[in-house]
């Protein structure tokens, strides 16, 4: 029915969709048993990863899209479409659109991070922030201030200086902020 | 709920017989479901296949790998009946809305 390039073209995208889809109807299969135990998805993952023959799964998958397709390009065919013509439209109904499954992961993963993220963390990386940001612009702004000439040269444009210290302060007190926030993050990692 | 309902007409083709999978597209297409996306059904056929509501027996086809042919197992026939008696209650509801405007007794 078709040639050998187009039999290769169709097996070539049905394994690369394929797995998108048997991902969404694992998803939704997952779901509903995760609704009845009420185990977290990882746990039922884990569970089920034991006992699935994945590639015997996907290539089955593979083989439907590949028989559905080609059903679909030969019904397109007989309505007067060239093989071509039959196989870009066909490309175009079955690729995989649905975002369910992409969404649905990224969801629980900002549950489960919020869920771990201690509360105290927050306040600690604040905190780290605040007193840098602080102590930077207190030390700029004296060293400034010193450095100037003191109270005099303060009054006669010797300002710009405590202002420039204050703003370099600002800056290396927000760059150690960042710092121990990066420190606390590392930490929580381990 | 849309999905929810080409569930059920899915359900209720397979259990007229053996089917394989664009064959109930086609059967969509004829009953005037002209609109559904050929992708809806093939993740559709797959969804049953997972949530274990068909039996498969597979054939030999001209295309290369085996095809597959689906008829309802006990488990799909429940889950029709849930489908209709759902359908019922739906259907009854909304005519009950629109003629009488949601009162049983008018």
């Amino acid at each position: 029915m078709f040639s050998h390039e187009m039999k290769e073209k169709i097996k070539q995208f049905a394994k690369e969709q394929a797995p998108y889809y048997l991902e969404e109807a694992e998803m939704t299969y997952m779901e509903k048993v995760r609704r009845k135990t009420g185990e977290t998805k990882s746990k039922l993952m884990a569970k089920l990863a034991k006992f699935k023959s994945r590639s015997e799964t996907a290539m089955e998958a593979e083989n439907d899209m590949i028989l559905y397709m080609s059903d679909y390009m030969k019904d397109l065919m007989e309505q007067g479409l060239s093989e071509q013509e039959a196989f870009e439209q066909a490309k175009k109904e079955l690729k995989f659109r649905s975002e369910t499954t992409k969404s649905a992961d990224l969801q629980e993963r900002i549950v489960a991070h919020y869920h771990h993220m201690d509360i105290a963390d927050y306040e600690a990386v604040g905190l780290f922030y605040g007193a840098f940001v602080f102590l930077g612009i207190s030390i700029g702004a004296l060293i400034g201030f010193i450095g100037s000439g003191g109270w005099e040269m303060f009054l006669s444009g010797g300002w710009i200086r405590t202002l420039i210290g204050a703003i370099i302060g600002f800056l290396i007190g927000t760059g150690l902020g960042l710092l121990s926030n990066a420190v606390i993050v590392l930490k929580r990692k381990k | 709920m849309l999905k929810g309902i080409l569930e059920g007409i899915v359900l209720e083709i397979i259990s007229r017989g053996e089917i394989y999978g664009y064959e109930i597209t086609k059967k969509l297409h004829a009953l005037g479901f002209q609109g559904i996306a050929e992708a809806t059904v093939y993740a559709l056929l797959l969804r049953l296949e997972k949530n274990k509501l068909v039996h498969i027996t597979k054939k030999p086809s001209d295309m290369g790998p085996p095809r597959k042919f689906y008829t309802l197992n006990e488990r799909g026939f429940e889950e029709l009946a849930a489908f209709w008696a759902k359908w019922d209650f739906l259907s009854e509801r909304i005519h009950l809305l629109r003629t009488n405007g949601g009162e049983k007794n008018v």
